[in-house]
């Protein structure tokens, strides 16, 4: 029983592998047209739950067995690749930190793949929605439980991919496909911050497991600039300033997928990450007193912004930006547990709210109370909170502004160079007017036509131009050679022997 | 609309407004939804007249597309004799002529109707020949060399260019704005914009009581709020309009003005002003219409003034800066209307480009040229090309029509099967006559017969059944009890069921406020509410009160109920927007709330009767009775209670309604109906609708006390209506979600009648577990045959479980109304598709009755079948799309994500399994008395006379079926009655998921 106990940790693995392979086996009933009516629905939640609570329940025994065996720690799986003198390895890392707020996690994804089951019973986009869904459920368990910087990269960047596909969940509304643009342009910056620091990670350190990481002593210059790279990834995903208004576009979703990205789970993967470098932090007071602010400001900003919301999802988003401006605020004066707590707390309480967000005409029933009488009259205050200090628009004027043009550049180069270069099926030329059958377009079509006119006059010149010329004199020399080969090869000696030949060369 | 230009614009402008209430989306609040007909406004004119110009006005598509009507006539749910009928009734002319030697424009007409409209694009078009037909016997290939020497294909590009540019110029103000112009030139929606930029402002000034800030300048009205704001927004920078701010706090304080002003530079001519404001606020038809309709309703809401006004004024000041600055960027200077139409007059290519690439469907390499000729010149980059692409374009879209008719003839020569030689024969002048004339065949006509082809062919079934039932008179036992319940279409099913549990039963339906109209004010209610249908003021308030003695407890529970609600409150509030209390508030609900989402997900029926039972015991309950009598003089406009002759008078003029004066069983059950779900913003939606959307159960408990009463009864006797003392009211709410039963005053019942009140509560709950196991045929995720007691489980669950969008399923169903005697339909299965209420002709020689309940139920039945109707066929536009993504915004109203238009009419899950069409009312009278009523009262002319909804009498003595057509008069029925017959309900619907037929239920025959 101990035993048996002691080596569940070995197959944590399963946690984030479950839901993966739901998602494709989803995916692939989709691809083949096998998930069609009513019952098909079925099926898919069936297989999206079965995922979502095996997860759960294995962390669950895990969490058990450190009852009698201690936290499991870091456990590696196997090599991903190597390179040099540094690698990328399956590990996991399960500590205090990580088994808790993982076990939570699965709790509430198993009970919202539940709830959206229900919920998008009959949606055109049911199947879609529980692929991307399960992304989501393994992506987040890859940041949490993962025992390298390499990991939590992957799982970062499904949970962003599964993010972005949601809030276009309504694709034919341009809102949430523009919208969806823009938490996915913005997050790439905080990704860049990632990579950055994982490159500088794989060199100064050269690893990415987490001990070593964080146990590595660099020099404090060196550190700051690594913490750095990880801090700007850690406030775009959980929507710190300046990254805040993502996460206000991202409410296009389905009720379900706000409530377990932005209500619950996402939203605190930034604060996740600054907790599981807490080591590094702690060298760093410095890095500490700038989190302090971006967090207060945060949620100054949250606060400020939250009086003059309307409606429900984007009230309850500011008031969880909030909260999560206090968990940066808090690990800002290094009360980790404090914000480890907080982070616990608040994602349940408000995957609850947000799944709640229709009802609110029955659940509240007087206005909240005003602001003070001070700020109640200011009215550019007003205005800028109504307007969330144009952050949102300043965002797009420098960010995706900018991105979107130089993606219509990159289109024109296509169009005017690549594409004529390589060319298009169907647009052909002829090369030579004398031979309009002969049709080319692009640069490798150009170059075929003209090697294929090349040999041609190969061709000609040894064969069809003359008799009797050298090309014909070796050839009949070789066609000599087969045919005595071919004779011989007849004869069935040489028949078993060229039959056994095969059969070695084979085995 | 006609009016003096003469005018100063502020008069005319009231005028305007009155006129937006006709075509704006009237619906209040969303806490006070009540079914409505979407086209209310269009409700003077005739139905297909009317649906015409709504289609007209915002682009809906008022008829299910015609793929669905294929669908259904596919599968035998509409006969070629329906369509071939429906020809004749919707008016056609001259349908047995021949268009061709030996084809009447009927057979032609069917053809097209069969053949369906949709013309496949040229891709789609290309592929369907290479890959399915390949057209072996080349007749795609011939029916182009037919159509190919139509006149109008031998145009130049530049001809073609300026006639498009021309008819566009010339609708802008009338069925479009230049917003709209603008979008078919540049693909860029201006609307986008403006409405971010107005959403937030409006729902602001709008908020019910979300936001906890309110705009410093509100209450001096919209527009100054808008401009106090406006003038600091640094977003004018941002969206490269500056300047504009400067602009805007200069602007005068009048909005008038301001409208005036941007108008004239807008449109120079004024006398399309009205038509382009209409097309502004239909542009936003959901935020329009809920500012008309706050600025319509100012006693409803305290706080900052509407005014519609000030709405117009923002939006059309928005309008003309963002589109002259598209302007400024398609041209390179900020042109008015004028320099914009002679602009592109000068440059028909770019023209013809532009308007090409946003709004046919291109092939892919044409639409690839074309759009990246169209993005270079966002970077503002020089352009060529224009000239050389133009050409190409011109000759696609002139070959593309000859080809879009080339298939049309394919199909048309398919269903009229015709060949080679018959196609030879026709001649490219017979292909040309044959195609104009199904052009006279608009596509809303074609919808227009397709409904009427579906209508007919249900109309058939019923009166069929009607028929039937007729010819098997029965006699019931003598009525152990009686039971009166609303109208309502799911009511249908319950009183079926319970008729088939007890035969001895006799069931009545009526307007589900039992002719009591009133505020009631149950104990626990902070104010009272209007129970009665939306158009009646109630006088008279009714009040739940403890009963004597236990006004201390009522003290304690008040206490105790106020601590849980300020609890609530604090909990939802305070974690949403205090600073210090957020997170503690988080911290001590965050396991709570884990535990109920488990919960709620696990076993949701369990948490809701737990919660229910462990709020009861925090509370006490309380014993209450009615203060039902008035006891002295009308004080104030609301009396408090009803006196000795008013409640004398409302239940004589009740009992009379439903034709029960006579022959009273011992026990009457007046039983009134709500709904219940969770997290569901629509939820009065489900709820009693002759009840203003709310529960009736109150008007049940009222009405059984009046009748109940000695003096109420003794003096019945004087107008010749005699209670015998055997006879006892009861009442009790049926839960249409969870098929439950609440009953009301129980302890107050004498012992005499305690034995038969048992034996009906054991029928009824037996009724309501069959109920259940018939609603849940068609709900797809109810567990597929359930017993009784899964299917009653299973709609408790789906009640309390806040994952369900479809608590139930509503009024998906309605299709018909009788007004008649139960006689009339007892005995036969009609789905729960039929509104049943009671009327005894024998008791109505002068049309009295029938003409009041016609005056009563007609509106709300219309209303709720129209609803269902328009939110159907166009959920898009009349309806608010899915559930799944809907958004609480102030309070009043949902949006979709977090910036869009408001959304009204119902959610897509509400009305996915209705079946569009029009309410068809079936009265047991002679036509010609219908025919009086129809002449004295000019509302009923307008519902029937227009065809809002569809009429037929069956003769309470012959039962002859006859139907009423406007344009024709009276048609009597002379169809085939032929029904199946099964014993019970349940052996025709088990395993069924579908709509069924009707059939007789020998069972009920007992």
């Amino acid at each position: 029983m101990s035993e048996l106990s002691r080596d569940l940790a070995d197959l944590v693995w399963l946690v984030p592998v479950l839901p993966l392979l739901v998602a494709v086996l989803v995916g692939c009933r989709v691809l083949f047209g096998s998930a069609a009516g009513d019952g098909a629905e079925r099926t898919t939640a069936a297989l999206g739950e079965l995922a979502a609570l095996g997860a759960f329940l294995l962390l669950l025994l895990i969490d058990l067995s450190v009852l009698w065996h201690g936290w499991p720690g870091h456990r590696m799986f196997g090599i991903w690749f190597a390179a040099a003198h540094w690698q990328g390895s399956w590990s996991f890392l399960l500590d205090a930190l990580a088994l808790p707020v993982a076990t939570l996690s699965a709790l509430i994804g198993w009970l919202i793949v539940r709830f959206s089951a229900t919920y998008l019973h009959r949606e055109a986009g049911f199947h879609r929605f529980f692929i991307v869904l399960c992304l989501f459920l393994s992506g987040i368990q890859c940041v949490l439980l993962s025992g390298n910087g390499l990991l939590l990269f992957v799982g970062w960047e499904m949970c962003g991919i599964a993010s972005f596909l949601l809030i276009g969940y309504a694709w034919q509304r341009p809102v949430a496909t523009g919208n969806a643009l823009f938490a996915f342009i913005t997050n790439r910056a905080g990704d860049a911050g990632l990579l950055f620091s994982l490159g500088l990670a794989a060199y100064w350190v050269g690893s990415f497991e987490w001990p070593a990481l964080l146990a590595a002593a660099l020099p404090l210059v060196d550190l700051r600039v690594l913490v750095l790279g990880f801090a700007v990834a850690a406030l775009a995903k959980s929507a710190q300033l300046p990254f805040t208004p993502w996460i206000l576009r991202a409410l296009e979703g389905p009720t379900p997928s706000s409530a377990i990205f932005y209500g619950s789970l996402l939203v605190h993967a930034g604060v996740f990450l600054l907790l599981r470098l807490e080591p590094m932090l702690a060298q760093l007071p410095d890095v500490l007193a700038g989190l302090l602010l971006v967090g207060l400001l945060t949620s100054a900003y949250a606060w400020l912004c939250g009086l003059v919301q309307t409606d429900v999802k984007s009230g309850l988003m500011f008031a969880t930006v909030f909260q999560v401006g206090l968990m940066f605020a808090a690990i800002g004066l290094g009360w980790t547990t404090l914000a480890t707590v907080h982070l616990c707390l608040h994602a349940a309480w408000r995957a609850w709210q947000f799944l709640l967000a229709p009802s609110w005409l029955v659940l509240t029933r007087d206005r909240p109370a005003p602001p003070p009488a001070w700020l109640r009259r200011n009215q550019w205050l007003y205005t800028a909170a109504m307007q969330r200090f144009w952050l949102d628009k300043l965002g797009a004027t420098l960010l995706a502004a900018p991105t979107e043009a130089i993606a219509r550049d990159v289109r024109s180069l296509e169009e005017r160079f690549i594409d004529r270069a390589i060319g298009e099926p169907g647009r052909g030329q002829p090369i030579l007017p004398e031979r309009p059958l002969v049709c080319a377009d692009g640069l490798p079509g150009r170059l075929l036509a003209s090697a294929s006119e090349m040999l041609q006059r190969v061709e000609n010149r040894l064969l069809l131009r003359a008799r009797g010329g050298v090309a014909e004199r070796l050839l009949r020399e070789a066609g000599r050679w087969l045919h005595t080969l071919e004779e011989l090869l007849e004869q069935p000696r040489y028949l078993m022997m060229a039959v056994m030949v095969t059969f070695v060369v084979i085995l | 609309m006609q009016e003096s230009p003469k005018l100063p614009l502020r008069q005319r402008l009231q005028g305007w407004i009155e006129h937006l209430t006709h075509i704006l989306p009237a619906q209040a609040p969303i806490r006070d939804f009540v079914h409505h007909n979407t086209l209310h406004g269009f409700q003077h004119l005739p139905f297909a007249q009317a649906l015409a110009a709504a289609s007209r006005l915002n682009g809906a598509k008022p008829y299910w597309p015609e793929g669905r009507f294929l669908a259904e006539y596919a599968a035998g749910r509409i006969a070629r004799a329906d369509l071939a009928a429906a020809l004749d009734d919707v008016g056609l002319s001259e349908l047995d002529a021949d268009v061709l030697p030996g084809l009447s424009r009927r057979t032609l007409f069917l053809a097209a109707l069969l053949a369906g409209s949709t013309v496949p694009d040229k891709v789609r078009r290309d592929w369907l020949v290479r890959e399915h037909e390949g057209d072996v016997d080349g007749l795609f290939a011939l029916c182009r060399t037919l159509t190919a020497s139509a006149p109008e294909t031998s145009e130049d590009w530049r001809v073609l260019a300026e006639a498009r540019w021309h008819a566009l110029c010339r609708e802008v103000g009338v069925t479009r704005t230049l917003r709209s112009l603008l979008e078919n030139l540049s693909g860029e929606d201006v609307l986008e914009t403006v409405r971010s930029i107005l959403q937030r402002h409006l729902a602001a000034h709008l908020d019910l009581g979300f936001s906890a800030w309110p705009n410093p300048q509100a209450e001096r009205g919209f527009f100054a709020a808008w401009k106090s704001c406006a003038a600091h927004d640094l977003a004018w920078e941002l969206d490269e309009l500056p300047g504009i701010r400067d602009e805007i706090h200069d602007l005068p304080d009048d909005p008038v003005v301001v409208l005036e002003t941007e108008l004239r530079n807008l449109l120079p001519d004024e006398s399309l002003w009205l038509a382009y404001l209409e097309r502004l606020a239909l542009e936003l038809p959901g935020w329009s219409g809920m500012f008309l309709w706050r600025d319509q309703h100012p006693a409803a809401f305290a706080g900052e003034p509407v005014d519609m006004a000030d709405y117009l004024a923002v939006r059309i000041f928005l309008e003309r800066h963002l589109c002259t600055e598209l302007i400024r960027r398609l041209t390179g200077a900020p042109l008015g209307f004028d320099d914009l139409e002679a602009y592109y007059q000068g440059n028909p290519a770019e023209f013809l480009v532009r308007h090409a690439l946003h709004s046919v469907n291109l092939p892919e390499d044409l639409q690839a040229a074309a759009a990246g000729l169209c993005a270079a010149t966002v970077d503002g980059r020089e352009v060529h090309g224009w000239a050389a692409l133009a050409p190409r374009l011109g000759d696609f879209l002139q070959v593309d029509a000859a080809n879009s008719r080339a298939w049309r003839l394919l199909e048309l020569a398919g269903q009229l099967a015709w060949g080679d030689s018959e196609l030879r024969a026709l001649g490219p002048d017979g292909a040309a006559c044959l195609l104009a004339a199904v052009d006279t065949l608009d596509p809303l006509l074609r919808g227009q017969i397709w409904l009427t082809a579906y209508e007919a062919h249900y109309r058939d079934q019923l009166f069929s059944a009607l028929t039937v039932n007729a010819r098997h008179p029965r006699a019931w036992p003598q009525a152990s009890a009686q039971v009166v319940m609303c109208m309502d279409d799911r009511e249908e099913g319950t009183r079926r069921h319970l008729e088939e549990v007890a035969p001895d039963i006799q069931t009545f339906g009526a307007a589900g406020f039992f002719g009591v109209a009133m505020y009631w004010q149950g104990v626990d209610d902070a104010a009272p509410t209007a129970l009665c249908p939306v158009v009646v003021t109630p006088e008279h308030l009714v009040r739940e009160v403890v009963k004597a003695g236990s006004e201390t407890a009522r003290e304690n529970r008040a206490g105790r109920r106020e601590t849980r609600l300020r609890w609530r409150e604090r909990l939802y509030q305070g974690s949403r927007r205090h600073a210090i209390g957020g997170p503690l508030l988080t911290a001590l609900a965050a396991v709570p709330a884990l535990f109920a989402l488990g919960a709620s997900s696990l076993a949701p029926d369990w948490l809701a009767r737990a919660s229910r039972r462990w709020r009861l015991a925090f509370e006490g309950r309380l014993a209450t009775e009615l203060a039902l009598t008035a006891d002295g003089e009308p004080t104030d406009r609301v009396r408090q209670g009803f006196s000795d002759a008013e409640q004398l008078d409302r239940v004589e003029a009740f009992l009379r309604t439903i034709g029960l004066t006579e022959g009273f069983a011992p026990l009457v059950l007046i039983l009134g109906h709500g709904s219940g779900s969770r997290n569901n913003p629509h939820l009065s939606a489900y709820d009693c609708g002759a009840c203003s959307g709310r529960h009736g159960g109150p008007n049940a408990r009222v009405f059984a006390a009046m009748a109940n009463r000695r003096e109420v009864r003794e003096q019945l006797l004087g107008r010749g209506i005699a209670i015998p003392d055997s006879c006892y009211f009861v009442a009790a709410e049926h839960h249409t979600g969870d098929d439950s039963i609440e009953w009301y005053d129980l302890d107050r019942v004498p012992d005499a009648w305690q034995g038969k009140l048992d034996t009906l509560l054991a029928q009824l709950a037996d009724a309501c577990r069959l109920h259940a196991v018939e609603r849940c045929r068609r709900l797809a995720s109810a567990p597929p045959r359930p017993n009784p007691w899964q299917a009653k489980q299973h709609v408790a669950n789906r009640v309390a479980d806040p994952a369900q969008a479809r608590p139930e399923l509503g009024h998906a169903t309605n299709a018909a109304a009788f007004i008649g005697r139960r006689s009339m339909s007892r005995g036969l299965f009609l789905d729960r598709r039929v509104f049943l209420i009671s009327y005894d002709p024998a008791n109505d020689p002068d049309g009295g009755i029938v003409e009041r309940i016609l005056l009563a139920a007609g509106p709300v039945g219309a209303g709720i079948a129209l609803e269902y109707y328009f939110s159907t066929v166009d959920n898009e536009r009349f309806g608010c799309g899915s559930k799944v993504t809907h958004n609480l915004t102030g309070l009043f109203g949902v949006m979709e994500g977090a910036d869009s238009d408001l959304r009204t009419g119902l959610p897509w899950q509400m009305v996915e399994i209705h079946e569009p069409m029009r309410l068809l009312v079936v009265v047991e009278q002679t036509p010609a008395q219908l025919t009086q009523i129809l002449g004295r009262q000019p509302a009923l002319q307008e519902l029937v006379g227009n065809g809002w909804i569809n009429l037929a009498a069956q003769d309470p003595s012959t039962a002859a079926l006859s139907r009423y057509c406007p344009r024709r008069g009276w048609l009597s029925w002379s169809g085939e009655a032929v029904l199946p017959q099964v014993a019970k309900s349940l052996d025709w619907f088990a395993g069924e998921s579908g709509p069924l037929a009707p059939a007789l239920l020998r069972g009920a025959l007992a």
